[in-house]
């Protein structure tokens, strides 16, 4: 650059600088709109959300992908609009408290996490199934957070420290993929209307890739401190976000909480 | 490049068509549905955070009086999937807001979208309405 003269030096910084301005732009649209090898196209080059859905060496559907719910229905109320699920008194008493209060000590205002399935289950907040032949682990974009789903055969554990998204291990039946979850702590909501749980609580998904852009969900909840009998989710729809990636997402500055009203 | 174009708005659309966010507390918590405002004011702060961006701006009353309100919006990651990004406003801009106002009247709302008067450049917030 020494033997530049003091106008070219200001041409070449220029050009420089115009270099980055492009390179942001352009970096900021690969990230969140790649084509991403193993994506299948239609002949016009977009994904082909109807093409099958993929499978694994070992012949497995691939659940592998960046997914959302197609809408906030389950998130709302996972017994679905409008259905009652019967519930002992304690946790009747708890679910009256949090609808009378809107969610207002709902774990997220205070940056603490979503559970299972919920976290799943907000429609603009993707997450990312990663399959591994020995264990699936689930990126949750929302607060960075993650879950493994172990398919190495082993047990879940007995009388485990409880965890905010429990232990998970994982089967398949046929092409559906069946994953076992318990050892909660309490501190999670099942749903933002507030269903509660306890510690006894066990889930059982069941989760079927329809087709490359579709992803389906049965949750079956078990919680004899909660429930007096088990109850099942409608089935829950996930929809592929393709060509995509997943962003850092941090809880850095609650300031609602001051905010939030409710009897 | 077409192809890059035509997939990012597929997924800009599919995030618009999903319904309203419930991201992180309850829009019926903090804000009244039945209290949609538009206003015009002057950036005076913009964060970048999440699990919420907000907004603040100087709005000038019928009186003239300068009153700083603030605005939520939804977490930058959407923003960014709406097209935002962390130098979409800065202080001096001159914005229209449309929004939801609070419940407690404090001076605070949820904002569905933004308008720049300088280029007219309209940006979705993608609001918790739920």
């Amino acid at each position: 650059m020494a033997f530049l003269t003091g106008a070219k030096r200001s041409q070449v910084s220029i050009a420089a600088m115009a270099m980055l301005f492009a390179m942001a732009g352009t970096a900021r649209a690969q990230w969140l709109s790649l084509p991403l090898p193993g994506t299948p196209r239609t002949p016009d080059g977009k994904p082909n959300l109807t093409a099958p859905a993929p499978r694994t060496p070992e012949g497995k559907p691939d659940l592998s992908g960046i997914w959302h719910a197609e809408d906030n229905r389950f998130v709302d109320n996972l017994a679905g609009e409008g259905v009652d699920i019967p519930m002992l008194p304690s946790a009747a008493a708890l679910y009256k408290h949090r609808q009378e209060t809107l969610g207002a000590d709902k774990p997220q205002v205070r940056c603490l996490p979503h559970g299972v399935p919920d976290a799943m289950l907000v429609s603009m907040i993707p997450f990312k199934i990663v399959q591994t032949p020995r264990e699936t682990i689930v990126l949750y974009e929302e607060f960075n957070q993650y879950r493994q789903i172990f398919t190495d055969g082993r047990t879940l554990p007995q009388d485990p420290n409880p965890a905010w998204f429990g232990y998970s291990v994982g089967k398949w039946e046929g092409d559906t993929f069946v994953v076992d979850v318990a050892g909660f702590k309490e501190g999670t909501w099942l749903d933002n209307g507030g269903h509660p749980h306890t510690e006894a609580l066990h889930i059982t998904e069941r989760y079927h890739r329809s087709n490359f852009g579709s992803l389906d969900l049965d949750v079956a909840i078990n919680d004899p401190g909660a429930y007096p009998k088990p109850w099942k989710a409608a089935t829950i729809h996930f929809k592929l976000l393709p060509d995509t990636e997943l962003l850092e997402h941090l809880c850095e500055n609650e300031r609602d909480a001051e905010h939030l009203l409710g009897k | 490049m077409r192809t890059t174009l035509a997939v990012c708005v597929a997924a800009v659309g599919l995030f618009l068509s999903a319904g309203p966010a419930v991201a992180h507390h309850a829009f019926t918590a903090e804000f009244d549905s039945a209290k949609a405002m538009k206003v015009t004011g002057t950036i005076t702060k913009f964060e970048w955070t999440n699990p919420h961006a907000w907004f603040y701006m100087d709005i000038k009353g019928d009186d003239g009086t300068v009153t700083n309100w603030g605005f939520e919006m939804n977490s930058p990651n959407m923003l960014l999937r709406n097209g935002w990004t962390r130098n979409s406003l800065k202080p001096g801009d001159v914005i229209t807001v449309e929004a939801f106002g609070a419940k407690d009247g404090s001076h605070i709302g949820n904002a569905k979208a933004v308008t720049l008067t300088s280029t007219g450049q309209k940006l979705l917030a993608a609001p918790n309405q739920n």
